[in-house]
């Protein structure tokens, strides 16, 4: 099988003066080409520092990884040109219009500024920004700058996306419209790897997830696989649902998680 | 070279939006050329002082204010924006070369300061100073200054990379300001006390300033003139090198 994303025995150690704090503890990761992989785990579990390493913004103290065949700290570039990146921030230049800045987005990756200005049409229809486009960012909503940087991640066309909750702080049916998306950009090939807080996010969206929790993964596998197991080890009279499955990786009872992992209502 | 002139229009739009930024560029060197030239210009009259070569006291004091406004470049501020923001990663996780994202941002100063240089030079005029050496001086006078300021920019911009803080970036950058003044800014080098000459000695600035002097006051002296061309091309060779090491090291 291809995978689109291999880690092995990652780590992350970060030394400051209060010492060493080691963030990312030797995680293992496959995933698939063409797969929607999700990746879990409460607040400072390990995830965002997981994709940052993976998508070359912060260096690997230990392990190797390889993303859409290359080597990130041996071939950053390489891996640049491929990934698309969406982070928990939505990361926009609030002084540029929505169409300045995905066509610039499109420059960075090499495309000719007329080719890059088409593809930015294109992307505006895509995520309904059509009317706004000629309007400065730092007048968007928050759903509409969520929208924006998603765009901007698919300018050229990634082979792997990358999106660290996404949908964190959107209303509901902005979030819809990002599932939407997803779902649209991985019909077209593009592996996506999905950090999200939200289960029900996780369960609708993904092929395959891992739980990470304080730096390690402790579960992997289909949602299905995962509620399988959980059901079978606890001999459960009825199916779990993927917050069980969490509760169980994690080692928490709802009453300690109440405020990491939240599900869409 | 897509990704510089991509990211370079990118700054000089963002410097146009931001017109408020502008203002004390413009005004405070100004101000600092009237109030030095009032308190001082009696004592090295147009006509007797040696050094003037000529002209007044203003003439002198000129390249103070053109290095003066050189220093206020925001291009540190609206890269600590950035990096609050989220945008620098975006900027990071691209392909872009590293010198492009650090000269794309830095060549916005060049052109503002460029365009504030020849407005201070033109505000300069009526008072009666020329630019001695005349049209092709006056361009280098401007590309001197511009230069400059982006080099200082750059310098700025290290804190920013480093601190990642708004009020650190804005207290670092005071760290520079006494090379401006460690300089033979009121008289020339050879009049200034031991100590003083020394210190002017080692500060860069003091080549800049003197190139600059020699463009508005005598017909040029190429020699001093290449001087302060060099400080400025050999502290922008030391300047992108830290900035793209900074960059890669940047977790």
């Amino acid at each position: 099988m291809a995978w689109a994303v291999e880690a092995t025995g990652l780590v992350k150690r970060y030394t400051g003066r209060d010492g060493t704090v080691e963030a990312v503890r030797g995680v293992d990761l496959a995933v698939a080409e063409g797969e929607v992989f999700g990746f879990l785990g409460p607040n400072g579990a390990g995830k965002s520092t997981t994709v940052r390493m993976l998508t070359t913004l912060t260096t690997i103290t230990a392990g190797s990884a390889r993303v859409a065949g290359h080597d990130v700290a041996a071939e950053p570039d390489a891996v640049r040109r491929a990934i698309g990146v969406a982070l928990q921030e939505a990361g926009l230049d609030p002084r540029q219009t929505g169409r300045e800045l995905l066509t610039l987005q499109g420059q960075l990756f090499g495309i000719a500024s007329s080719e890059a200005a088409r593809r930015a049409r294109e992307l505006l229809e895509l995520v309904d920004l059509v009317e706004a486009a000629d309007r400065r960012i730092k007048g968007y909503s928050g759903g509409m700058k969520r929208r924006l940087d998603l765009a901007s991640a698919l300018v050229h066309e990634p082979e792997v996306l990358f999106l660290d909750e996404p949908t964190t702080g959107l209303d509901p049916a902005s979030r819809l419209t990002v599932w939407d998306e997803v779902r649209r950009i991985n019909a077209r090939g593009t592996t996506v790897f999905l950090t999200t807080q939200y289960l029900e996010e996780a369960d609708a969206l993904c092929n395959r997830l891992a739980i990470i929790d304080r730096g390690e993964i402790v579960s992997q596998g289909t949602p299905a696989e995962l509620k399988a197991d959980l059901r079978q080890r606890k001999s459960l009279a009825a199916e779990p649902s993927l917050d069980d499955v969490f509760l169980d990786a994690t080692g928490r009872t709802r009453e300690a998680v109440a405020g990491e992992v939240q599900e869409v209502g | 070279m897509t990704e510089f002139w991509a990211l370079s229009r990118r700054a000089v739009r963002e410097t146009l939006r931001t017109p408020e930024q502008l203002f004390p560029t413009v005004f405070i060197p100004v101000f600092f050329l009237v109030v030095n030239v009032g308190q001082v210009a009696r004592i090295f009259p147009a006509g007797n002082t040696g050094f003037l070569e000529g002209q007044n006291y203003a003439a002198f004091q000129l390249p103070v204010s053109l290095l003066l406004a050189a220093s206020f470049g925001a291009a540190a501020q609206f890269l600590v924006e950035e990096i609050e923001g989220g945008y620098f990663d975006k900027l990071r996780a691209s392909p872009a070369s590293r010198t492009s994202i650090i000269l794309g941002r830095l060549s916005a100063e060049w052109v503002k300061s460029a365009g504030l240089s020849a407005i201070i030079v033109g505000v300069a005029l009526p008072f009666g100073i020329s630019v001695a050496s005349g049209p092709g001086g006056f361009l280098l006078l401007v590309v001197l200054t511009a230069s400059w300021a982006m080099v200082f920019s750059g310098f700025v911009q290290l804190i920013a990379l480093k601190t990642r803080s708004a009020a650190a970036t804005q207290s670092g950058s005071l760290v520079f300001f006494p090379l401006l003044f460690l300089t033979p800014n009121f008289v020339p080098r050879q009049l200034l006390t031991r100590p003083m000459e020394v210190a002017a000695t080692f500060n860069p600035v003091t080549y800049i300033m003197e190139a600059m002097r020699s463009l508005v006051l005598e017909s040029a002296n190429w020699a001093r003139v290449g001087r302060g061309f060099a400080v400025v091309a050999a502290a922008g060779v030391v300047m992108v090198w830290l900035n793209v090491r900074s960059i890669r090291a940047y977790d």
